[in-house]
């Protein structure tokens, strides 16, 4: 099983919505994430895309994508504490090395903590858009910009699980030798490995016109109520946080001393944020038309 | 007469750095709506012929071209890939490497795409492709979810999804079990007679598609060695090239009837015609006792799965309580269709795999040859890879300095089998499809191998999908379905009364006498002459 999550087409309001309107609900997560460093804010961003998740039955990849990301939040979290030497709130002094004092403060954790969940925040959304927005419609969307570049990363995205695929059968091969190669001959062998699949993926390509490729016509589709649901959510969240940051709401100071703005207006405007995720799923009407998967 | 959509006259051609040309003075046409079969042993340059073809001769690998060659009029000269995709269709040999997008209806649209077809014209085409192929309930899957089966038809509805005059097909069905062979050359046998599309095709078992051709083009070496009508390049071959003869041209030639069947239908009418047909079996697959114990008490096997499970954490299981003894020297062939758990038991042999349940026990060291045997190659030369003595065995005396890479598939594999063997004896061989894309007298010189390897005491388990193969190498066949075991026995009992699973020549015969090979059914139809 990949630990990169894999999209697969689902009975669910986000997968029969158009690859545009999901991929922008995404974004507007994504955006929350990077405007804001308040805990409470981050934690409802991370919270709205749990809702869509659920709703979009990728909990399971996305609990994959957060497997991937908790590892890299403590090396934040530690790495930060141990850097950083700002702050007033002293907690552990680990004495002098190379002429240098270390000590561990309150802020700098607190500052690493919401670095780190900040990180889990955008990974989880990536994790969502991997296994919730159809990458064929995406690149097809793409074509029509930047053609050549649309199909590479179509065939990048395609390569990766065969790669994966190449590597753990060269290693069953290597286990099955009576002296088992070291791992710089593996790697040599998987990186020529790679090269020919790259080659007979090119010649695929070119016997089936990729040279002669045109730009594709302009898609006209008419608009779903489930690409209308997501785009408006992704535009309410979207206007929430930039309103929100406008507005001065949801500051977050790390040093000296911790300052968190956590009254009302943060935790409405979390609730509201994972509120707007959850209504394309749960509003009236949100199960017509999702059944072909 | 129509203008052909190929023509190739004295063409030739050598692959840059290559010493020799791999195409020599081809001349030949083919006329609009015809169904060739390219034969030949490996090496003999179907591929290249057929990369010529579309395009990608000497477009995309270099090299040197000389004479001429046309497809629907357009000079390879002038024109590459680019232009020929618009009346080829090519399909390679493995699916994988020649998809490209991640989702089924993706990957039908991409050639249309590529011709900047109106929105509605694409839509269509898929439809239509999916509707003609038999994959319409396909198109909303992802491709790394289709089985092999699967995928290649996928691979041939996105090849002809922009209707292509001309269909090229370097052996489509060498990743597939019979079932899945036999339906893919039905479809091309489908789009040739309803669509009139030139299909030109590269397959080393020529009893699959000889029926469906008008025309068979073997080469040798490069050069065109005959050009006929199927029953006339049958009677070609016993007398030049026997290994392209197909089994039951073979045991006509050998019982002296003329002309040579180029199909089990024509083979039956005509024994019938001759008053040669022999009371075939009772109908089904003969005194195949699934997962019979066998020699109990004897000697101690050299492994021995006893109710071995494979569950999955996702669900369902691979193999369902298997028990199976191997002994010591005997040669066993394991057959199934593809998911049957024939890799999954070997690698269970081998221990790379745990069973969830059973228990498997080893006389001693397991060898196992997976399927991809270039996997085993890692080094920069040959002769790192293995000693003198295991490259004399692979007969690759003298090729010590080349790249493994500039192996043959055959090489590679032979290499590869030496490897596994190195450390001495094992208790237990075991390959996985190694006969995938080899020719019959690779094939031949594999089972020879794997004989002396069993006369040394070593159990042999092939997986395989090749009922020929393994009515020649195999002293017992084991069949799986659905990881249980269904049938074994002799060779005789499970490959003589089967569809699928059965020779050729069982299939003639009815499983007549449980003959197998061309001599044993040269036998039987002795004994209808003698009555």
């Amino acid at each position: 099983m990949s630990v990169v999550p894999v999209y697969r087409p689902r009975a669910t309001p986000m997968h029969a919505a158009r690859a545009g309107a999901s991929g922008a609900f995404c974004a507007s997560l994504a955006l929350v994430a990077l405007l804001y460093e308040n805990p409470l804010v981050l934690g409802g961003a991370l919270a709205a895309t749990v809702v869509a998740a659920v709703g979009a039955r990728a909990g399971r990849e996305l609990a994959r994508a957060a497997w991937v990301a908790l590892p890299l939040a403590l090396l934040i979290v530690a790495v930060n504490a141990l850097v950083s030497q700002g702050g007033a709130t002293v907690i552990a002094r680990l004495g002098s090395f190379l002429g240098r004092r270390y000590d561990v403060t309150l802020e700098a954790l607190a500052a690493g903590g919401a670095a780190a969940l900040r990180i889990v925040a955008l990974v989880a959304v990536c994790g969502l858009f991997s296994a919730a927005v159809d990458p064929d419609e995406i690149v097809r969307s793409l074509r029509r910009f930047g053609y050549r570049s649309a199909l590479t990363a179509a065939l990048a995205c395609r390569l990766v699980p065969l790669l994966a695929r190449d590597a753990a059968r060269m290693s069953d091969a290597a286990r099955c030798r009576p002296s088992p190669p070291g791992r710089v001959e593996l790697v040599r062998a998987a990186l020529g490995g790679a090269l020919e699949r790259s080659l007979d993926l090119a010649a695929a390509l070119e016997v089936r016109g990729y040279a002669g490729a045109r730009r594709p016509a302009r898609t006209r589709r008419p608009w779903s109520r489930h690409d209308l649901a997501f785009l408006a959510a992704a535009a309410a969240i979207a206007a929430l946080a930039i309103a929100a940051r406008a507005a001065g709401a949801a500051g977050f100071a790390p040093y000296p001393t911790t300052s968190l703005d956590a009254g009302a207006a943060e935790a409405g405007l979390a609730a509201a944020l994972a509120l707007a995720a959850a209504l394309p799923f749960a509003a009236p009407g949100a199960r017509l038309g999702v059944a072909r998967a | 007469m129509p203008e052909p959509i190929l023509l190739a006259e004295g063409f030739g051609y050598r692959y840059p750095d290559a010493a020799a040309p791999v195409l020599r003075d081809i001349s030949l046409a083919i006329e609009p709506g015809s169904f060739v079969v390219l034969a030949g042993e490996s090496g003999s340059g179907k591929s290249t012929l057929l990369r010529a073809a579309c395009g990608l001769v000497p477009h995309f690998h270099g090299g040197e071209a000389s004479g001429r060659f046309e497809v629907a009029g357009m000079s390879l000269r002038d024109h590459g890939p680019r232009e020929l995709a618009r009346v080829c269709g090519t399909v390679f040999q493995d699916p994988e490497t020649q998809v490209v997008m991640g989702g089924v209806r993706a990957e039908i649209a991409l050639a249309l795409e590529h011709r900047g077809e109106p929105l509605a014209a694409v839509a269509r085409a898929v439809e239509e492709a999916a509707l003609a192929l038999g994959i319409a309930h396909l198109l909303d899957r992802r491709v790394d979810t289709l089985s092999g089966g699967e995928l290649q038809r996928v691979a041939l509805a996105a090849a002809v999804a922009h209707r292509p005059s001309l269909l090229l097909l370097d052996e489509p069905t060498s990743q597939l079990d019979p079932v899945a062979g036999d339906e893919l050359l039905w479809l091309l046998r489908r789009l040739n007679e309803d669509f009139a599309t030139t299909v030109v095709i590269a397959e080393h078992r020529l009893e699959r598609c000889l029926s469906a051709a008008d025309r068979v083009i073997a080469l040798d070496r490069g050069r065109l060695a005959c050009d006929a009508a199927p029953e006339d390049f049958l009677a070609w071959a016993v007398e030049e090239r026997p290994a392209l003869a197909t089994p039951a041209a073979r045991m006509f030639s050998l019982a002296g009837l003329r002309p040579l069947p180029a199909s089990v239908k024509q083979a039956r009418s005509r024994l019938e015609g001759a008053g040669l047909a022999p009371g075939g079996a009772d109908g089904g697959p003969q005194g195949a006792r699934p997962g019979r114990s066998r020699r109990r008490g004897g000697p101690p096997p050299a492994a021995e799965l006893r109710g071995v499970w494979h569950e999955l954490r996702s669900g369902g299981a691979v193999l369902r309580g298997v028990s199976l003894r191997l002994e010591a020297g005997e040669r066993v062939a394991l057959m199934g269709r593809n998911g049957a758990g024939k890799s999954t038991l070997l690698r269970h042999l081998k221990g790379l795999a745990e069973p969830t349940r059973g228990r498997i026990e080893r006389a001693g060291e397991v060898a196992l040859l997976l399927q991809t045997p270039g996997d085993y190659l890692v080094h920069e030369r040959v002769d790192q890879e293995a000693g003198a003595d295991a490259l004399a065995a692979a007969g690759l005396e003298g090729r010590g300095g080349a790249s493994p890479r500039d192996l043959s598939g055959g090489e590679r594999q032979r290499l590869a089998l030496e490897i596994v063997l190195a450390a001495g004896e094992p208790a237990v061989l075991c390959l996985d499809e190694p006969t995938r894309g080899m020719d019959r007298a690779w094939k031949s010189a594999l089972a020879e191998r794997l004989g002396r390897v069993a006369a040394a005491g070593s159990a042999v388990i092939v997986a395989t999908h090749d009922s020929e193969f393994a009515a020649r190498f195999a002293d017992r066949v084991v069949l799986l379905g659905e990881g249980e075991v269904i049938a074994d026995g002799t060779p005789a009992e499970v490959l003589s009364g089967g569809w699928y699973f059965a020779t050729e020549v069982a299939r003639v015969l009815g499983g007549a006498g449980g003959a197998l090979t061309p001599e044993e059914g040269l036998e039987i139809l002795g004994r209808e002459l003698v009555r």
